[in-house]
């Protein structure tokens, strides 16, 4: 942040320590909206540099400063990759602020946070499902290599994602990928054997180890969703599009097998194996799924697709693979096209535009064309549809929106996936009946249930979960032994976690065609 | 947090020996001395341990709490930062940051348990609200390393693990001065191990040599650490009682200070 060198006169206008005001920015227009907090496009009015500025609410929080945004903080203050988001700073509004339509923001606790991003044109997703979007192959396998670099980064810093998926990787238009939205994310440590929540990874990239209710895991989990990432991109649709937890295990058998001890020694132990143990023993499918693929492609894939998280192909191992090695080799991230940028929060305007044509179409009895779907890959370079990106004045929303009566082919037009939030997130406040096979039929909700929502609160098992925790079992030096290493974790405390998390996280991930801006 | 101490932001933030334990002009204008400011630090040091004692956390929470509230007085007064009110705040943060959060509402109901002193009572909100002057202040920055990990891999190494209460006892000690934001902790954990040797008749010079670090900065924390232990406290290593200090003067200086 802005620190002057011991001895030297701290010459720009803001203080040497602490941060800057928000007033530095000047917000250009808004790019996201989540429960978690809005997202604008800004420049920094003495650089004119365009950042993204991420607001943390503060309200709903009976326990001051969200412990997710401290996880966040924390995370990406310690990584620094040309393929990881940059947190570039965080500025604070020193009075309380109105938002946009002049209601107070109902921050208790004067002014509000904001993180500051480098801002980035496009998110995965967003850029694969635009109307008559083809990725080449080259440029597939750019933006592969670059996500699994950067995830190879997080895991050697002992951080796990726990949230890969299109809309969380960003996209300049410099060609660029970079991993975003590390709310979900934790430090792990490869000696712990501490517990770690099993509600995390939205559900479609979610491993079948998570949904067969492991808390101890690793960088295994972001690996897997990289694969259905993978898959997609080659496929040009998701390929596990579950409604919930057990139609995504069931789908994730139906295409990988069923487990067994034999491919996946130790599944039988899983928490949650008996409830979900496969009715008949399916074969894998992969190859067969996606024969259309090329082989080094194919074999790629069979690595990342593994059932068992130890034989599942690591970041650094995928970055050797032959796929990346062979013709047509990944293209240098310049060289791609330029598009136009498109957030959810501009594109939602052209999609209420869309609507309207949509009704006064169905009013007219006049027949729709079939809704857009995603196109399989280009298998030649240089066939990438050339959309130009208008001039930088140019404000990006003001653009006709595209003409195509079809359905909206954004993923922000229509969360892609069951429809609404609770599938996705049944602990969300929205419990999608009974899924948890340990609680029986008890309905009524995840909210009160041993489980925090994915990840946002703190997991119950907090305490033994964090590496570096502890001191030597057994005591302390007589006296000192404040807080011993052995205290158990449901103490005083306990009580809390369980309590928080709903509040804390409040169905923000049902929110998730927001995209990484959240 | 981070895997590697020296990419960590704890390291880049080490400070020059100078420019910690330095009284805030606005301190120094209410008549706050150099000594005073030293005991309320130490004072406060002991008030976040015995809370966190009440609230029951980890080892690793009251440590980084601590360093916390050490760091804030490096770059903020006492008089605009009321040190009663920033000890429990950094506690909370600490516990947050540390993944065993604390509820500020029973922090608050065990402060109030504990002190029966109105100045140190403070309500919920109050605590809140310091929580986001403190990020402020601590500009973020949140990850500490400790010494203790490198205390025990360093004893294990030595094949002196006998020494781990004593040593463990030393290092909790550390966290009354300021040593957490001048050295790297590494150095902190083979200061109190040189101590303790030293004291248990431990024969280490080879070892030390093995382990090429500069001595001569061992010794040097070595001897800030004796110094305070002349100072401040009996010698508990020969079983004398703890001095402590004189709650009156705490006061005396605390109320120079007249916050609240």
């Amino acid at each position: 942040m802005a620190v002057a060198a011991p001895g030297q006169l701290n010459l720009d206008e803001s203080p040497s320590w602490g941060s800057r005001s928000v007033d530095c920015f000047e917000k250009l227009e808004q790019i996201g909206e989540g429960t978690y907090g809005q997202v604008y496009m800004a420049k920094e009015i003495r650089t004119g540099e365009i950042v993204a500025l991420k607001k943390i609410r503060m309200d709903n929080e009976r326990e001051g400063f969200p412990i997710t945004a401290i996880r966040e903080i924390k995370i990406l203050k310690k990584l620094h990759h040309e393929n990881v988001i940059q947190l570039k700073e965080i500025v604070t509004s020193p009075g309380p602020e109105k938002d946009e339509q002049g209601k107070p923001d109902g921050n208790k606790y004067k002014g509000s946070i904001y993180m500051v991003f480098e801002y980035m044109d496009h998110d995965l997703t967003g850029l694969a499902d635009r109307p008559g979007m083809r990725f080449a192959v080259p440029q597939i396998k750019c933006y592969m290599k670059q996500l699994l670099t950067g995830l190879h980064y997080c895991h050697v810093n002992q951080v796990l994602h726990r949230d890969i998926k299109g809309s969380n990787l960003l996209i300049d238009n410099e060609g660029n990928l970079k991993l975003a939205d590390f709310g979900l994310a934790r430090s792990f440590s490869s000696d712990h054997n501490g517990n770690l929540t099993n509600r995390v990874i939205t559900l479609w990239y979610r491993p079948p180890e998570l949904l067969l209710g492991t808390t101890k895991y690793g960088p295994a989990v972001d690996m897997w969703s990289v694969g259905c990432i993978f898959a997609e991109l080659l496929h040009g649709k998701p390929i596990l599009p579950g409604k919930n937890e057990p139609e995504q295990l069931t789908k994730i058998f139906e295409l990988c097998g069923t487990p067994d001890e034999i491919n996946w020694p130790g599944v039988t132990k899983l928490p949650w194996y008996n409830n979900f143990k496969p009715s008949r023993p399916m074969k894998r499918r992969v190859r067969e799924v996606f024969k259309h693929f090329d082989r080094h492609a194919l074999d790629l894939l069979e690595r990342m697709l593994t059932l068992d998280p130890n034989q599942r192909i690591s970041a650094k191992d995928a970055l050797d693979a032959e796929y990346f090695w062979n013709d047509p080799l990944p293209c240098d991230p310049k060289s791609l096209p330029k598009y136009e940028s498109s957030h959810e929060f501009q594109t939602k305007k052209k999609r209420q535009q869309q609507r309207q044509q949509e009704e006064t179409a169905k009013r007219q009895k006049l027949q729709h064309p079939q809704p857009h779907a995603r196109l399989p890959p280009i298998q030649q370079t240089g066939q990438v549809h050339p959309q130009i990106r208008p001039g930088p004045s140019q404000p990006i929303h003001n653009a006709p929106p595209p003409q195509m009566a079809a359905a909206p082919g954004h993923h922000y037009g229509k969360p892609r996936g069951p429809s609404g939030g609770p599938s996705r997130y049944p602990q969300g406040g929205n419990p999608s009946g009974g899924y948890n096979p340990n609680r029986g039929g008890q309905g009524g909700g995840y909210t009160s249930g041993p489980y925090p929502p994915p990840g946002r609160g703190p997991p119950p098992y907090a305490g033994s979960g964090m590496p570096g925790t502890g001191g030597p079992r057994g005591g302390s030096a007589a006296g000192y032994g404040v807080g011993a290493p052995n205290y158990p974790q449901g103490g005083p405390y306990g009580a809390s976690n369980q309590g928080r998390g709903p509040n804390m996280m409040g169905g923000s991930r049902n929110q998730q065609q927001y995209g990484g801006w959240q | 947090m981070a895997a590697n101490f020296w990419a960590s932001s704890h390291c880049k933030q080490l400070l020059d020996p100078d420019d910690v334990d330095v009284l805030q002009p606005l301190d120094r204008e209410r008549g706050l001395t150099q000594e005073e400011f030293k005991l309320i630090k130490i004072h406060m040091t002991n008030h976040i341990w015995k809370l966190a004692q009440q609230v029951k956390v980890r080892q690793r929470v009251i440590a980084t709490a601590v360093t916390y509230f050490r760091r804030v007085y490096t770059r903020k007064s006492m008089t605009e930062y009321d040190p009663r009110l920033v000890a429990p705040t950094c506690l909370y943060l600490a516990s947050k940051a540390e993944e065993s959060t604390v509820q500020a509402r029973l922090l608050v109901f065990y402060i109030k348990k504990m002190c029966s002193d109105e100045k140190y009572r403070f309500e919920i909100k109050d605590i809140l609200e310091m929580e986001m002057k403190l990020l402020e202040a601590l500009d973020y920055y949140l990850i500490v390393f400790h010494p203790y990990r490198a205390l025990l891999q360093l004893l294990q190494d030595a094949g002196m693990t006998d020494l781990t209460h004593f040593a463990w006892g030393l290092v909790n000690d550390t966290y009354k001065m300021d040593l957490i934001l001048i050295y790297p902790p590494y150095m902190i954990a083979l200061a109190c191990i040189y101590i303790a040797s030293v004291l248990k008749d431990k024969e280490t010079t080879a070892w030390f040599e093995e382990l090429r670090v500069d001595m001569n900065v061992v010794k040097n924390i070595s001897i800030e650490i004796l110094d305070f232990y002349d100072y401040y406290k009996g010698d508990t290593c020969k079983g004398e009682p703890v001095k402590g200090i004189p709650e009156e003067r705490i006061n005396a200086a605390l109320n120079k200070l007249a916050t609240k």
